[in-house]
Order: C-alpha cells, then sequence, then structure tokens
C-alpha cells in the first residue's frame, strides 16, 4: 500500500535523463528528492504525475497505477505562475472546480487559506470610502505573495499526497516560516509529501526518507537518520581563541577548513575526537567551541555527488 | 468520453467564456457591433434613397435643348408618370439665359443633349437656389435617355412591338442533359458562381482566421503564464483544449448570432417605418446576382450552419495543431504563416475553381478536405455538384474534423511542457512518433 514508484526510466534520443528510478513510501510522511540540476527530479515528478510519457517504470498508489482520479495530488510546481490578468478568486475557484471541489466548499477553503497564509487583503479587498472595490489581478502581487496563492491552489482539494517542487525559494525569512508551518501542519495531518529542493536545511528540517540523484542516476537512498547514523559522529568543529592547527594535525586528524581559529575537522570517531579533547585540556587551552557531530545533508550531498562526478 | 474528461472540458469552457466576457474590451467591442447591426437597414436606407431614383418629382418646368437630329417630344417625357405634368419647353439654350431662368424658376431644370463622336450626351441643370433634388434631375437624364433611345428606333422605322421585343429580358442557365432530363434545377452562369464561391470562401477565411487568433492566444497562456504544470495534475490535456475550442466556437458563433439578431431587429425597424424593398435592390445591385436564381431554401440555412461549423472546426483544429507549437510570443508568427498558407491554399483554389468551367475541378475541389470547406456548399447551392456529392463532400469534412480533433489533442499534449523552438513539420512528426512509441511501449509494460 502506499505510494510506490518501480523503476521509472526516461531518455530523449540516446540521452538518459531518468536512469530505474525506485522508492516507496509505505506511510504518510515527508519523502525528499534530491539533485544537482539537471539530475532529473522534476523529469520524475512529471512521470510521477503523468504529464509525461514514461519509457519505462511504474507509479502505484495504494496498489494500483497513480491517475488524477484515484489519488488527489496537489502540486506545488517549480515553473510556477497565475494568470496576469484574471482575478485572484476567479483562478481560485477554476482551481477548485477542475479538482471537483463543490463552490459552496471551495469559497469556504479559499476563506480558511487566506487567513492561513495571511492573503485576505487580497482576496478579500476592503472598500475603501464609496468607492468600488476591485478585485485582485495576479499581475498586482508581488512574487512571494504569488507564491502564497500557487501554494493555495495546490492545497485547496486538501490532497492526499502533496508534491511540492522548490516550495520556498524566492520568499522572504517570515512567509519562509510560515510555509513551514503550513508543511508542518500537512505532514501532522498523515499526509504524503514529496519534497524537491535545493535547500538542504529545509529537507533536513522535513524529511524522513530521501533519494539524491546525480545526472539522471540514484547516488544515495535510505532513511535520513539512518544514513546519518552510518556515517557516524566523524564531523568536528573548534572554535577557539589562538591557532590550535598544528595540534589537531599531531593527533592525527584532517583539517577541512581553517577561518580565524575555527576549525572544521574531519575525525575516524569519537576515540580520536576525545583523545584530542583530553590534550586541549590538559594544556589549558580555552576552548569556545568543540562540536562532534553527524554530517549534515549538505554534507552528505556534497560528499555523494562528488563522488559520483569522480567515478 | 470518460466523466472526468466531460467534467473537464464543462469546467475549462466555463471557465474560459467567464473570462472572455469579462473582459472591458471585449464588451465594448461586442456592443458596438451589435448596435451597427441594429443600425444596417435604416442605414442601408439612407445610402439607397440617395442613389435611387425619386418616386415623384418635384419638377415642373424642363427647359430642353436637344442639339442632335432625334426628336424627343414632350409626350416621350410625360410617359413616365413622375414627369407627366412637367412643361417642357424646347429651346437652344445659352449658358447665361439658362442661368436666369433657373434662377427665375425654383422648381425648373433644364437638360442639354448633345451628340459626340461617341455617341449621346445628356447635362442636367439645375439652379443653386432650386426647390428640386440633384436626384430628381438625374432620374429625369434617365428618363430623357430612354427617350433617346426610343428617338433611335423610332428613326429606323422599328414598331413599339418590335421595340418591346428587343427589349424583353433575358435570363441563361446551363445544365446537363442528364439533369434536364430529371428535371433538376439548373446550374448558374460562371460569373454568379465564382461571386457567391468568393464571397462564401471569404466568409469561412474570416471565421477560420479569426479562430486562428483566439486558439493561438489560448493555447500559449498557460505555458506563458507557468501554469501548466499546476493545470494538468486537475486536468487532462485533450480536456483543456477540447474546453478552449468549445470556447472560441461560442466567441465566434455567439459573435455572428448577436449580428444576425441585430440584423432582423434592424429589419423589423425598417420595416416599421417604411418599404423594405430597398434590400432586394441594394443586394442584386452589388451582388449582381439574383438570389431567387439560387438553390436557396430553409434546408440551406441549416446546411449552411452546418458547413460553417465543419469549416470552423477544421480550421480551429489545424490552429490547436499549430498554437500548441508555440512557446513564446514570438513563435506565434511562424504559426500563422502555416496556418494562412493553409487557408489560402483552399481559398485561392476555391475562387478559382469556377473559371475552369469543369464539372471534374467541381467534384474534386468540393472532396478534397483543404479545398471542401470553401467550396461544397457554393457548388450545391450553385447546382455544380449534385445532393450525394455534397453530401461526402460533408462526410470527408466531419471524419477530417475527427481526425484533425484527435491530432490536435496529441500534439497539445506533447507540446504543452515543450519549450524549444518552434519545430519544423519533419521534427514535428519524428517527435509525435517516438512519443507513440513511447506511450504503446508503457501501456504493453502495464498490461
Amino acid at each position: 500500500m502506499g505510494f510506490v514508484v518501480t523503476d521509472l526510466f526516461k531518455k530523449y534520443g540516446d540521452k538518459v535523463v531518468v536512469d530505474h528510478l525506485s522508492f516507496r513510501m509505505d506511510e504518510p510522511g515527508v519523502y525528499a528528492l534530491l539533485g544537482t540540476n539537471g539530475a532529473g527530479k522534476t523529469t520524475s515528478i512529471r512521470m510521477i504525475l503523468n504529464m509525461l510519457a514514461k519509457d519505462g517504470g511504474t507509479v502505484e498508489w495504494n496498489g494500483a497505477p497513480l491517475t488524477l482520479q484515484n489519488c488527489n495530488v496537489g502540486y506545488l510546481a517549480e515553473e510556477r505562475g497565475l494568470y496576469p490578468k484574471n482575478t485572484l478568486m476567479d483562478q481560485l475557484l477554476y482551481f477548485s472546480a477542475l479538482r471537483g471541489v463543490p463552490k459552496a466548499e471551495a469559497k469556504k477553503r479559499i476563506t480558511y487559506w487566506a487567513e492561513r497564509l495571511e492573503a485576505t487583503e487580497y482576496l478579500f479587498p476592503k472598500q475603501e470610502g464609496k468607492k468600488p472595490v476591485k478585485p485582485k489581478k495576479a499581475d498586482q502581487l508581488s512574487k512571494g505573495n504569488q507564491q502564497k496563492i500557487q501554494f493555495m491552489l495546490s492545497l485547496l482539494s486538501d490532497p492526499e499526497l502533496l508534491i511540492l517542487d522548490e516550495p520556498l525559494s524566492g520568499l522572504d525569512p517570515v512567509n519562509t516560516d510560515l510555509f513551514k508551518s503550513i508543511i508542518h501542519e500537512e505532514i501532522e495531518k498523515g499526509k504524503y509529501l514529496i519534497m524537491s529542493s535545493h535547500q538542504m536545511a529545509t529537507i533536513e528540517e522535513f524529511c524522513t526518507d530521501l533519494t539524491i540523484l546525480n545526472r539522471s542516476k540514484t547516488v544515495l537512498q535510505g532513511n535520513l537518520a539512518e544514513i546519518k547514523k552510518s556515517y557516524g559522529r566523524i564531523h568536528l568543529f573548534i572554535k577557539a581563541e589562538q591557532d590550535l592547527r598544528a595540534l589537531i594535525e599531531q593527533a592525527g586528524i584532517t583539517v577541512l577548513s581553517d577561518i580565524g581559529f575555527s576549525y572544521q575537522c574531519r575525525v575516524t570517531g569519537e576515540d580520536q575526537a576525545n583523545a584530542l579533547l583530553k590534550t586541549l585540556v590538559e594544556k589549558g587551552i580555552t576552548l569556545i567551541a568543540f562540536e562532534l557531530r553527524e554530517p549534515s545533508l549538505h554534507e552528505i550531498f556534497v560528499e555523494k555527488v562528488g563522488d559520483a562526478n569522480e567515478e | 468520453m470518460k466523466n472526468n474528461q466531460k467534467h473537464g472540458i464543462g469546467n475549462v469552457f466555463r471557465y474560459t467564456v467567464q473570462q472572455h466576457y469579462k473582459t472591458t474590451s471585449v464588451r465594448i467591442f461586442l456592443a458596438i457591433l451589435f448596435l451597427l447591426s441594429v443600425a444596417a437597414f435604416p442605414l442601408l436606407r439612407v445610402a439607397a434613397s440617395s442613389e435611387s431614383e425619386v418616386t415623384s418629382s418635384d419638377i415642373s418646368q424642363l427647359y430642353l435643348s436637344n442639339q442632335t437630329e432625334f426628336e424627343i417630344t414632350a409626350d416621350d417625357i410625360h410617359a413616365d408618370d413622375r414627369y407627366a405634368n412637367v412643361t417642357v419647353t424646347q429651346e437652344k439654350l445659352e449658358k447665361d439665359d439658362l442661368r436666369q431662368r433657373l434662377h427665375d424658376n425654383q422648381n425648373a431644370a433644364a437638360a442639354i443633349i448633345s451628340a459626340t463622336d461617341f455617341g449621346f450626351t445628356i447635362d442636367g441643370y439645375y439652379g443653386e437656389d432650386s426647390k428640386i433634388s440633384e436626384n430628381d434631375v438625374s432620374t429625369l437624364t434617365h428618363v430623357l435617355e430612354d427617350a433617346l433611345h426610343q428617338s433611335l428606333l423610332r428613326s429606323l422605322s422599328v414598331t413599339q412591338e418590335q421595340i418591346d421585343t428587343v427589349n424583353t429580358k433575358v435570363n441563361s442557365t446551363v445544365s446537363t442533359v442528364p439533369d434536364y432530363l430529371s428535371g433538376d434545377k439548373a446550374s448558374l452562369d460562371t460569373g454568379t458562381h465564382m461571386f457567391v464561391n468568393l464571397f462564401y470562401s471569404y466568409a469561412v477565411m474570416i471565421i477560420s482566421a479569426l479562430a486562428m487568433s483566439y486558439i493561438f492566444q489560448l493555447c500559449m497562456e498557460e505555458k506563458v503564464s507557468k501554469l501548466v504544470e499546476s493545470l494538468l495534475v486537475s486536468v487532462s490535456p485533450t480536456a483543456l483544449l477540447a474546453g478552449k475550442i468549445l470556447a472560441v466556437t461560442v466567441f465566434i458563433f455567439g459573435g455572428i448570432a448577436m449580428i444576425v439578431c441585430g440584423l432582423i431587429i434592424s429589419y423589423f425597424i425598417a420595416k416599421s417605418t417604411g418599404d423594405v424593398s430597398f434590400i432586394r435592390s441594394f443586394l442584386v445591385k452589388v451582388m449582381e446576382i439574383n438570389p431567387s436564381a439560387l438553390h436557396f431554401s430553409v434546408n440551406t440555412i441549416l446546411l449552411l450552419v452546418i458547413c460553417f461549423l465543419l469549416a470552423y472546426f477544421i480550421g480551429a483544429f489545424f490552429s490547436g495543431i499549430v498554437g500548441s507549437c508555440c512557446s513564446k510570443t514570438e513563435d506565434t508568427q511562424q504559426a500563422s504563416v502555416a496556418v494562412v498558407l493553409f487557408l489560402m491554399i483552399g481559398y485561392m483554389t476555391a475562387s478559382f475553381t469556377p473559371a475552369l468551367e469543369s464539372d471534374t475541378a467541381n467534384y474534386f475541389v468540393s472532396l478534397f478536405p483543404i479545398t471542401s470547406i470553401f467550396t461544397a456548399l457554393p457548388n450545391y447551392v450553385c447546382g455544380k455538384i449534385p445532393l450525394t456529392v455534397f453530401l461526402i463532400a460533408l462526410a470527408v469534412q466531419l471524419v477530417t474534423v475527427f481526425l484533425l480533433a484527435k491530432l490536435a489533442g496529441a500534439v497539445y499534449k506533447m507540446m504543452l511542457l515543450y519549450s524549444g523552438n518552434f519545430p519544423k513539420p519533419a521534427q514535428l512528426i519524428r517527435m509525435l512518433r517516438e512519443n507513440r512509441g513511447t506511450a504503446k511501449a508503457a501501456a504493453g509494460k502495464e498490461e
């Protein structure tokens, strides 16, 4: 049951753009689809949604091939827009009608999401004086506010499967937090979410499982926590008030970066880090920070993609 | 058709129509068009009355200077009821005399008939402060023309009976022996056939060109607005295109219906305020055909609507195929050339085929899809093809509509996410083949 992608394959001429991608979501959660530019993320999403013909593979939703009829999908595309000269309300009602949401229910949902996304003033402009209020059109809104309406379009049908392609790109910090809180709510409601983004910190905040694509191929796949655990705590960050480089290297530790007495290092394990800490304390060196941690998603991504490119 | 497809088509259709009629410029344009059509017949009456002959004359005195050897009598002029009471004074007039006499009598007119190397000239005059109209004097000169012809014939000792015989009107028709024997109506002459063909082809051309511009715009708007992907999770590409083409059908045929309604209202306004015979005489004068000679009936109006719809859908779906290939506004230039070329081939062939006066040519252009939409109905109405051939032509058009609709759906679906340059025909065919192969392979694997 759930959502299963098996052996998804696509090529244009002789060029393979998605090479046998497989992943599954047995229960609600967030699945991240990561990759470099041109790795095949958007093509995969388009094939998943039947917008693009597949050269191979299957996409199943609850055991049957996924179609627009058997799965209520919400999709916030990376390339997104609105009809510039049409009113926002008309567009929202149109999309709701296309998704089979009755008009009265659609209006309720629009009111809810307008409040939730702080877009009431654009959708329900207040009358100023005796002048009749003209409904707002899309081209009267800033890019960020248009993005709110686009996000609203993908949520109006109350989808079971929500696919978000770069949902936070172009947003200011306030709206980023607003979007994040809504994504959290959707996760709590038990939705299936597929998220694609270049903002690793965002992905790390939400996702449980992931696939990293590079040049059409899957280079890493699995549960994020397990992947991180498998790497171990090998990243060490030290900040001091004096130069420590020589002492660190004497302990056999690789210094990855050295900026103003702040060191990013790679250790072989906790024992090596503990030994270094003991040495530093014995020498009476004042430490501002000494942090031994698992690699971040960003670091894993860079490493995996780098390894794949070297091969 | 599946229910979700119908649902999608219905929603796209409603939204597109709603947004079109919400546009202020469209509403203003339609209002102006409606007002113009309502005003058409009253305006036509004004135009016709300024050019037509008078029904009663204000002329009481005519100074006639006949400088030819052919006698024109007062009786010749009085023979026309409108000038029965005009006093005719025949004398050689000098310019100064003429001016003085026309100044003295405001109901007087003058005419000088002279012979030239090429025939005769009749010059009519009226005073600067005259109470008579230019139209009145013009009508009088026509009466004098007739009188001069009568005088010419009399000079040859031709009797009135012989004159009437010579003036008897002749209508010519052409038909094949089998048609004649079967009692079918004869076909019209080449000139009329050509005129009907041109007129109808022109109407089809305008409708198709209008459809083209609307459909290009609608095919591209999601691409330009970057809404394609958001829409495609809600509606299939085929339903999206079908809904849009149906909406354009409403724009165009709604506009035509509105003009027709305006003309009907206009006709009743003209009828309630006077005689409407000017409409027929104006049409005959402009078209130079006798409408009653056409195979025209209530059924023909029905056929006209069907033929217009078929022609429209062929043009619309072809525009849909070409418009789907546009990714940027600049691409529409290339796309327009392709569609206009397609229409021009049909239009030009349809326009010049009557000149060939060949049954084979008429049959061919009536049955060949591109030319059929321009020629089948005119050829039938003018009696150039029998009913059976006409019905086959309609069937050919219907099949063409169906095939083009399928192709348009496939191309639209394939090109919606395409963002490259406007593809050449060979490239488009290759892409379609590849796409078809992919779809077949995927279907096979899923089975």
